[in-house]
């Protein structure tokens, strides 16, 4: 898992010894967090590899925040432990050289200049003003960034959010809702951003409440709601086994031939229209077309299908948001 | 340690607040100088002594001359300590700071030394043009504008007396969570609501003499050891190291409950 960053084009302030080529992951075991009577955080355990963009998902309040802030050292866990490489937060000899986070976008103060908000960081993270000014360049904000804060926009505090947390280098990125109030460009831009230094075997964990927003970024997945863990895995596993829809005039006859292929197929025809329908279990479109043509059967549409993403976040997380108020009664019932 | 005084230096020259606040402490330095070695060297009657018209040995005139901006300019690094740590919460950059420095007892060290510092260089300018003003103005009156060492030692506590102050504004900007809120009790407090209650204690003898001296504005007020109202029901004013001693327990206290809940406090 060990990673070398010899070819890495931003250039750190020279990294100590095995800081900067030690791969680090993220472990969270047990977590618990209780405001009272509320419990933000339920016993949440998932773990964040080196060298991978993992999306941490969930609807908002699922206790993302929270979670990150344990993490971080700014919250107390009630219980549990939550590591980075296997020390906390708190125990880490120079942070910002090993965790760069942005928690918020707004956490500027107005009537400074986003250029002098990071030498107050860079002055805490023993980094100079130069390497300030290669962050600014290196997110595309270096002249607006000398004007005060309190006039940017919500992708200009993105961005430096982001310049702020790689002031010292780190190995290790966590990013709170990074692509909130991204334009289309933006997001794009930072998608390549994340991957050219997941390339260079840098954990990278971004909180996101939709799935469809970083579903094109993250390779794994960890999907919170309530505080407790749903789901957590490669994100190539969640879109599911790839299949097919193909229409024909027989949809029976297109079954059987493609069972001889040792393709197996289900009948999703509907009655109003006049052809049928099958699913077919292979993403090998043309396959299924070969299979056709032997069988003698036209057709008429045939595509790959994958798992509708936003489907399944919602059924992975509904009913269970608790911002949402109960549910009622009988849904209740049912679900116990 | 160093790395965290240099970031809240930073912190507090990067905003407009500094400049405004040095110009205003410099200007009030002059202005009250001039205004105070004009009326204090007016020739005393026993009459006016006795209605509670200030009055006080030459050493105390040229104290109170030189440092009459000093009873704004406390206020002013009240509202600088309440700010060093207010505005952080108040705009959200306190993540930023401990995630910068995660032991926190240490940033709030760095605050104390700054704000420490910040009084003591703000005292300088202000001192600066009072010392200038007042001894021009002393001097045409036909007193001597420096006339014993105490002036100087005066003059050296002053830096002190700003200094204790920002750090009683820190402890109230934590120990009240608006900033705004923050701001108006702590300079309402030290500006209307402590002088009122000394003038009130003024009729109640006990009162007078053990819980008068002993709050924060007489403190200070002792420590430079200025012009002190005459009459029946005048405070007796404690010595000026007496004076420093109060004044900065009650800064060690509040900076002290402030930090220690700041060290403990979950920041979400």
């Amino acid at each position: 898992m060990t990673t070398t960053t010899t070819t890495a084009p931003v250039p750190g302030p020279g990294p100590g010894p095995g800081t900067a080529t030690q791969s680090a992951r993220i472990e969270v075991r047990d977590l618990t967090k209780r405001f009272g009577d509320f419990t933000a955080v339920d016993h949440l355990s998932f773990t964040v590899e080196p060298g991978r963009i993992t999306g941490f998902l969930g609807p908002n309040g699922a206790g993302k925040t929270t979670t990150l802030r344990m993490l971080l050292g700014l919250i107390k866990p009630t219980a549990g432990t939550a590591t980075i490489g296997g020390r906390r937060y708190h125990d880490i000899e120079k942070p910002m050289s090993v965790v760069g986070s942005a928690l918020e976008a707004t956490n500027f103060h107005p009537g400074r200049t986003g250029r002098d908000h990071l030498r107050v960081l860079a002055d805490t993270a023993g980094v100079s003003t130069q390497r300030v000014d290669e962050m600014l360049e290196l997110v595309g904000i270096p002249a607006a960034a000398r004007k005060r804060a309190g006039g940017y926009s919500m992708g200009m505090r993105q961005r430096l959010g982001l310049a702020a947390a790689m002031l010292g280098d780190p190995q290790v990125l966590i990013l709170d809702e990074p692509a909130n109030g991204l334009d289309p460009e933006g997001i794009r831009w930072l998608r390549g951003f994340l991957r050219h230094l997941a390339g260079q075997g840098k954990t990278i964990l971004i909180s996101s409440h939709m799935l469809q927003e970083v579903e094109q970024t993250v390779d794994d997945v960890v999907i919170i709601t309530n505080g407790q863990l749903v789901r957590q895995g490669a994100m190539s596993d969640l879109h599911g086994a790839p299949r097919a829809l193909v229409r024909t005039s027989d949809p029976a006859a297109l079954a059987g031939a493609l069972r001889v292929s040792d393709i197996t197929s289900s009948d999703v025809s509907s009655s109003d229209d006049g052809s049928g329908a099958l699913m077919a279990d292979t993403s090998d479109l043309r396959l299924i077309g070969d299979v056709a043509l032997r069988a003698g059967l036209p057709i008429y549409e045939l595509h790959g299908i994958q798992n509708d993403l936003e489907q399944l976040f919602f059924q992975l997380t509904e009913n269970t948001n608790r911002n949402l108020g109960q549910p009622a009664a009988g849904q209740q019932e049912a679900q116990a | 340690m160093t790395a965290a005084i240099r970031a809240e230096f930073r912190k507090f020259f990067t905003t407009r607040l500094w400049w405004g606040m040095a110009l205003a402490v410099f200007v009030l330095g002059i202005a009250l100088a001039v205004l105070f070695g004009f009326l204090l060297t007016q020739p005393p009657s026993p009459s006016a002594q006795g209605r509670g018209v200030p009055t006080g040995t030459p050493e105390q005139i040229a104290n109170s001359v030189y440092t009459g901006g000093l009873s704004v300019g406390y206020l002013l690094t009240l509202v600088i300590g309440v700010m060093q740590i207010g505005s952080e919460y108040r705009h959200k950059t306190i993540s930023g700071t401990f995630l910068g420095t995660p032991k926190r007892a240490v940033v709030m060290g760095a605050k104390v030394v700054t704000l420490l510092v910040l009084g003591a260089l703000y005292g300088l300018l202000s001192l600066i043009g009072s010392v200038a003003a007042g001894a021009i103005v002393l001097n045409a009156r036909g007193f001597d504008p420096f006339p014993t060492s105490g002036v100087f030692r005066t003059l050296a506590l002053a830096l002190l007396v700003l200094g204790l102050w920002a750090l009683i504004g820190l402890g109230a900007g934590i120990l009240i969570p608006n900033q705004v809120a923050a701001l108006l009790i702590a300079v309402g407090v030290a500006w209307i609501v402590e002088p009122l209650i000394v003038f009130g204690l003024g009729y109640w003898e006990w009162g007078r003499e053990h819980i008068a001296p002993y709050l924060p504005t007489s403190a200070t007020n002792a420590m430079v050891n200025g012009v002190s109202q005459g009459g029946a029901n005048a405070v007796q004013p404690l010595t000026w190291w007496g004076g420093a001693i109060v004044l900065t327990l009650y800064a060690a206290v509040l900076a002290g409950v402030g930090s220690w809940r700041t060290v403990r406090a979950d920041i979400s």
